[in-house]
């Protein structure tokens, strides 16, 4: 393998004209979780990166370029962090299927970039066999360095390097030492590599090629490989984290763990309700002043309506919730990034696993308090697929942030502001936090029911790594926030955008000799009025109807739907207030029927689409959609009789 | 309790077996036997959790599930799978050694 790599390396060194005409070398990175993975492919790629999704696969694919000392450059593709390549879990398959070529949309790497994390070399190594198999000039990060010899550890990664037939790079990735050495070795040995010929097909497995020796003999095999040569390359293990070891004390404990637990998420969602809202209100000035600018530099045409009342105020309606996703990624990310996040796994698990869920399910269900898209992609964490299909299922139930406006909306208008317990709690909170218990009986109780019908299995075994405390970078944070601001505006961006242009043409039409026709008159409300009877029992009249269908693209939507339906219907008069106009609309039990299915519906086309490649099917989305429907309709009708 | 003779030699029946539920805080053992279908027992092995290797718990969580020391790592799992985990205790002849 060595000589094969030395023939590549010593090739030619293609000229500046060729090397633009060909694609530019892909490299993928791998490594086990909490190996300092994410930072490296950071300190390498900074902000060039890309998050994409391919047609009809389940990846979202982080792709950068990386600047090298010749000022070449080549593309770095960071692959999900795995133990193994069972094909187990989502992410060891994506990951497997990457390595083997076998997703559309990019191509086999053509070099391999192995990090692991030297504190813990031994079972972090166990990953080289498998990779090594694969043939690919492959170069061996150990990251953590400073940590290992801080705790008094070493290791000879010369001699790691003689014996595994690799390139080795000591590295500290948190703090960018040895970030060179990789970029060295991308100029060295890939970017001058020869062009790659066809591509040999390639598998990788857990278990040797062509052996057939029982699962747990071949892994004893390969770890006594590894023993050896991580024993011949003087590695010495460091002592115990004292910090992490006085820290766990505390987070783990029998009494405080749980109190910090709940500490921690009561600090993340008065982050989101109390924090974010000043920067809210704050977007939500400036969206409203740049849409005045805008009517009153335009001439009044249908353009100046169109970018206006329909784009501006649809778009504008989402932009606004970027502030509180922003301050909750950011808290997750801290969670994450310290160390945090598996303690509380570890903590949630014995109330998750009774519900028929799994400590892993704590965290896609937190980020679901924020928005599901990314909750159902963090969810690929969940081992078991039963577990992660079911962790998915009820992620909607939690209430996201899409929700709260019509919330705030139908509650400011039909809820007295009254107190309820003396001054501690009024009667709006109440509703409010009503509401979002909803969801979580919801949660409960569909999990508690899938896990006994459709998902019914073993229960299942959870692990969970406990990574060594570590004070999270700023870079990656930040890095972590452009990233997520960008997946969300451009998720939910351009349906919201859609929604906004095709309705606002249906209310434009069919022309009179005025121009836009009365609203009630509009190929909207006919529209509305095709849907009329299904939504008659719950109360609810066409402008509401047409509300429940635009919303199915995002529940937001709603708003800036009845904001447009009653305001070109009270077109002219200046006092026109929403809330009035919803008061005139429906009786307080309609209102009380219609958050009650915004409750539990599944108004969003994000979620279904992501639904769908999570699970490479419509089968699961389409019975969520309908059991979500179902039990918000349901819920409706039940609340308007009883209110 | 029979402890686990010093002679490396004697083959593992000679050993009292443990499981993993039962072992005391920081005793240091050596696992044995994981008792779990294929399917469940990989995910440990990928993670060094292997017969042969010496693990520790180092401390319990708040609902009582076992943290075990693995190679500089730490790894939580359920007081079920500990059950599944058969052991035997290291005397401190073969620790020297």
């Amino acid at each position: 393998m060595a000589e094969q790599r030395a023939v590549l390396v010593g090739a030619r060194v293609a000229s500046g004209a060729a090397l633009q005409e060909a694609p530019s070398p892909l490299v993928a990175l791998i490594g086990p979780p909490n190996s300092g993975k994410t930072t490296l492919f950071n300190q390498l790629t900074g902000l060039r990166q890309k998050v994409a999704n391919y047609p009809g696969v389940t990846v979202e694919k982080k792709v950068g370029t990386v600047a090298l000392p010749d000022g070449g450059e080549l593309d770095l593709v960071d692959l999900p962090g795995v133990h193994g390549f069972s094909a187990r879990t989502l992410d060891e398959r994506v990951t497997r299927d990457v390595l083997e070529g076998r997703v559309e949309g990019i191509r086999a790497p053509d070099a391999l970039v192995l990090i692991v994390d030297s504190t813990r070399l031994e079972s972090q190594l166990m990953l080289v066999e498998p990779v090594l198999e694969l043939d690919l000039p492959t170069l061996l990060v150990l990251n953590m360095c400073d940590e290992l010899e801080q705790r008094g550890g070493r290791v000879d990664d010369s001699h790691l390097a003689e014996r595994l037939g690799v390139k080795v790079a000591r590295t500290s990735a948190r703090s960018g030492a040895g970030v060179d050495l990789v970029r060295e070795f991308l100029a060295t040995e890939v970017a001058v590599a020869e062009p790659p010929g066809p591509v040999q097909p390639r598998t990788l497995s857990n278990i040797p090629r062509g052996v057939a020796l029982p699962m747990v003999d071949a892994f004893k095999q390969r770890r006594a490989r590894v023993s050896e040569v991580v024993a011949g390359a003087g590695f010495r293990s460091p002592d115990p984290s004292g910090f992490s070891e006085r820290l766990d004390h505390v987070f783990l404990h029998r009494i405080w763990g749980p109190l910090v637990f709940l500490a921690v998420v009561v600090l993340v969602f008065e982050s989101i309700f109390t924090w974010a809202v000043p920067i809210m209100d704050g977007v939500e000035l400036v969206v409203g002043a740049s849409g005045n600018w805008l009517t009153a530099t335009l001439p009044d045409t249908w353009f100046r309506s169109l970018l206006v009342d329909g784009v501006w105020a649809g778009v504008g309606s989402v932009v606004i919730f970027l502030p509180q996703i922003l301050v909750l990624f950011l808290f997750l990310g801290v969670l994450e990034d310290s160390g945090y996040m598996a303690r509380a796994a570890v903590i949630a698990d014995r109330m998750m696993y009774r519900v028929g869920l799994q400590g892993r399910a704590f965290l896609p269900l937190l980020s679901g308090y924020a928005c599901a898209v990314p909750a159902i992609l963090a969810a690929r964490t969940v081992e078991d697929e039963r577990d992660r299909l079911a962790t998915i299922f009820v992620t909607p139930f939690m209430t996201c942030s899409a929700r709260l406006p019509v919330y705030a909306l139908l509650i400011a208008a039909f809820i007295p502001d009254e107190p309820l317990l003396g001054p501690i709690l009024g009667k709006r909170a109440a509703m409010l936090l009503g509401l979002y218990g909803l969801g979580i009986v919801a949660a409960i109780g569909t999990a508690f029911l899938l896990k006994r019908t459709l998902l019914k299995a073993e229960p299942t075994a959870f692990l969970m790594e406990l990574p060594p405390y570590r004070v999270p970078t700023l870079r990656s944070l930040g890095l972590r926030l452009v990233d997520r601001s960008g997946v969300f505006l451009k998720r939910v961006g351009k349906v919201i955008f859609t929604v906004s242009i095709v309705l606002w043409t249906l209310t434009q039409f069919p022309r009179t000799e005025l121009g836009p026709p009365p609203i009630d008159d509009s190929a909207l409300a006919s529209i509305g009025h095709l849907i009329e009877p299904v939504i008659a029992p719950l109360g609810f009249d066409w402008k509401i109807g047409v509300g429940l269908v635009t919303s199915l693209a995002a529940r937001e939507v709603i708003v800036g739907t009845l904001g447009t339906i009653y305001g070109v219907e009270a077109a002219g008069d200046e006092s026109f207030e929403l809330q009035d106009a919803l008061t005139d609309a429906l009786t307080p039990a309609s209102a009380i029927g219609l958050l009650i299915f915004f409750a539990f519906a599944l108004q969003c086309m994000s979620t279904v689409a992501v639904m769908r490649r999570e699970t490479a099917g419509w089968k699961w989305p389409a019975l969520q959609f309908m059991y979500m429907l179902l039990l918000a309709y349901a819920g409706a009708f039940i609340a308007v009789r009883v209110f | 309790m029979q402890l686990p003779t010093a002679s490396t030699n004697a083959s593992e029946q000679e050993f009292v077996e443990l499981r993993l539920a039962q072992v005391p805080l920081r005793q240091t053992v050596e696992l044995v036997r994981i008792d779990l279908p294929p399917e469940q027992a990989e995910p440990l092995l990928e993670r060094g959790v292997l017969p042969g290797c010496r693990i520790c718990p180092v401390r319990s969580s708040p609902s009582g599930d076992p943290i075990i020391s693995i190679d500089g790592s730490l790894l939580a799992f359920r007081k079920e799978t500990a059950a599944c985990l058969c052991v035997r205790l290291i005397t401190q002849f073969r620790d020297a050694g």
